[in-house]
């Protein structure tokens, strides 16, 4: 059984058409990222999904059961960590997770054993009792994470979860996410700017203007759409022109970069005597996204 | 009825704890203390003396300045009765400027309990901040002047302060469905501080201002619930006052205080009595609940 299941969504704002009529199917377990830049209809589909706004067309089944007449299912089964954080600012950590799994019907007692599993493992102990605004960029997404685990959700929804954050604090907030995908095989929907966050996935749709430009496998998207760089650090003059002239390439600085989507091994083989330092780089999800959208996403 | 009550303790929370919050909520009620203290105390004290005039035998300094005193406590409980609810619903702008209504959409808590969750909380605040300046002030008032208040008529200031807070809390629910930011909400927080003290006759009693200005002030909840609380707090005061005249002056001093200083409602020559001014507000807060509504579910529908 899929754990989301959606064919043909639209959803329109008047004549602005967000989405137009996107199909695709998460299996239960996975990691599915949803890549795109602003404005390309991420949110939207998240923020449908998540029954926060309705659909203007299609259908869309979230653990098998119908969105539209099964919304108080969906909600109990969900957990969403927003792009920006939704917990009060002046209120502690404790009383932030105290009145959110209230929201669910839950008591003290459930809330906390509910918590339990991460209690430790998220450092929640240690700022239990600290304002959210004292805390650093990094302890906030784990609170914020914590806050989407309160109902143990079958589905969690990361809506560009590490934006903002440095890189350190991003590594240990994905042993975090990795840590829950191990202990509970929850299905995670993850929507990001970063590239390289996708390299762990099962499965990836890129989406451009509200329509789904490519899916698959981060591997199966980067044999079909990205090519290998090479590159050959040499002084740049006609000689060494000539021997990659049947290739893309450019200079920069100190070498050539070259664009190769057939086998590097035997470009290398053909000029061993005078490539000498060289580099290969193997196609990134960057390079699928480029070449799909036209586009490099934005660090914001 | 809990995941309402969660959200509800949430919106309590968000405003407690928020000293800014509070201290803006009670910036009004402290202007009007540090105006009574400046320079309102002598205009009140003044004119109570100059309508005391042949009756110095009877009522002494003491009297006349719990009569001030009850006057400024009326006014700095009017003026919070509106800036604490005002304050506290601004909760609901700011969580939809934050997508916080995003969050809370996406629990199992359904519509109409988002709403009356707002309304329960701002409710709440209101009634117990107002219910504690009430309780220091009276207690202040008993040691510093000997000021009484009769059992029934405490009984009836807490209800006023009850229906004054559920009242204030509809009629604000409606303004803030108009406010697509903090920044507008905050911005006319502002003029209704500033309006707040004269609307309520905390500055001037209204019975200075021209007979229309005063049925106007007095078409708000929250004028309706001043002049009450001053029948109220001062009720025991003026009874014990009207005693020791023994009637000398057929009633008339404390007949020109109740005029003088506005505790009648009027409306173009008509007398509000206390239960058609119950009633009025009464009728505001169902009006208000039918707006609220027919309104507000839209606005936290599936778009």
């Amino acid at each position: 059984m899929s754990a989301i299941s959606v064919k043909d969504l639209t959803k329109s704002y008047g004549d602005h058409e967000a989405v137009k009529g996107i199909s695709f199917n998460v299996e239960e377990g996975e990691l599915f990222a949803f890549l795109g830049e602003n404005g390309a209809g991420k949110s939207t589909t998240i923020n449908i999904l998540c029954t926060i706004l309705k659909k203007s067309g299609g259908a869309i089944s979230i653990l098998g059961k119908d969105l539209d007449s099964n919304e108080g299912f969906v909600r109990d089964n969900i957990g969403i960590v927003f792009q920006n954080s939704v917990l009060d600012q002046k209120l502690t950590v404790k009383e932030n997770l105290m009145t959110r799994g209230s929201y669910y019907g839950y008591g003290k007692k459930q809330i906390m054993e509910n918590l339990s599993d991460i209690m430790e493992s998220f450092g929640l102990d240690e700022m239990w009792d600290q304002r959210y605004e004292s805390l650093s960029g990094g302890q906030r997404r784990r609170v914020d994470i914590a806050r989407a685990l309160i109902n143990k959700p079958k589905i969690l929804f990361l809506d560009e979860p590490t934006t903002g954050l440095d890189p350190k604090s991003r590594m240990v907030l994905w042993n975090y996410i990795d840590h829950i995908r191990q202990n509970d095989s929850m299905t995670i929907f993850l929507t990001t700017h970063y590239m390289e966050e996708t390299a762990d996935a099962d499965h990836v749709v890129i989406l451009d203007k509200g329509v789904i430009k490519a899916e698959g496998t981060p591997a199966e998207l980067k044999s079909r759409y990205a090519s290998n760089h090479l590159l050959w650090y040499a002084k740049n003059n006609e000689e060494n022109e000539k021997r990659i002239r049947e290739t893309e390439y450019r200079y920069v600085a100190d070498h050539y970069d070259i664009c190769h989507s057939g086998n590097i091994t035997e470009l290398l083989y053909k000029n061993r005597d005078v490539m000498t330092d060289y580099e290969v780089l193997k196609g990134t999800m960057d390079d699928v996204f480029l070449k799909l959208t036209g586009k490099e996403l934005a660090y914001e | 009825m809990n995941k309402m009550m969660g959200l509800t303790k949430r919106n309590i929370l968000v405003y407690f704890k928020d000293k800014s919050s509070i201290l803006f909520s009670m910036l009004t009620p402290l202007i009007v203390l540090v105006l009574y203290i400046l320079f309102l105390k002598g205009t009140y004290v003044s004119a109570i003396e100059n309508s005391a005039k042949g009756l110095e035998g009877f009522i002494n300094t003491a009297d006349i300045e719990k009569i001030a005193a009850g006057l400024l406590l009326a006014g700095i409980l009017g003026t919070a009765l509106i800036t604490i609810p005002y304050n506290t619903l601004m909760t609901i702008v700011k969580d939809k400027e934050n997508k916080v209504d995003f969050d809370i959409s996406a629990t199992p808590i359904n519509r109409v309990n988002i709403i009356l969750s707002y309304f329960v909380a701002s409710a709440f605040s209101a009634f117990v901040m107002t219910a504690a300046v009430t309780t220091i002030g009276l207690a202040v008032m008993r040691i510093d002047l000997g000021f009484t208040v009769a059992a029934n008529d405490l009984a009836g200031i807490y209800m006023i302060i009850l229906l004054g807070s559920v009242s204030a809390s509809a009629l604000f629910m409606i303004a803030m469905m108009f406010f697509k930011t903090s920044n507008a909400s905050a911005a006319f927080m502002g003029l209704l501080s500033a309006a707040a003290g004269f609307l309520i006759g905390a500055y001037v009693p209204l019975s200075e201002f021209s007979d229309s200005m005063e049925s106007v002030c007095n078409l708000f909840p929250a004028t309706q619930i001043t002049v009450l609380l001053k029948r109220f707090l001062l009720s025991d005061t003026l009874f014990g006052i009207n005693e020791k005249i023994g009637g000398v002056d057929g009633g008339t001093f404390v007949d020109g205080i109740k005029e003088g200083f506005s505790m009648n409602a009027f409306f173009y020559g008509r007398t509000f009595e206390m239960g058609c001014s119950v009633a009025y507000i009464f009728a505001i807060i169902i009006l208000s609940v039918i707006v609220i509504s027919m309104i507000y579910p839209r606005i936290y529908k599936r778009k």
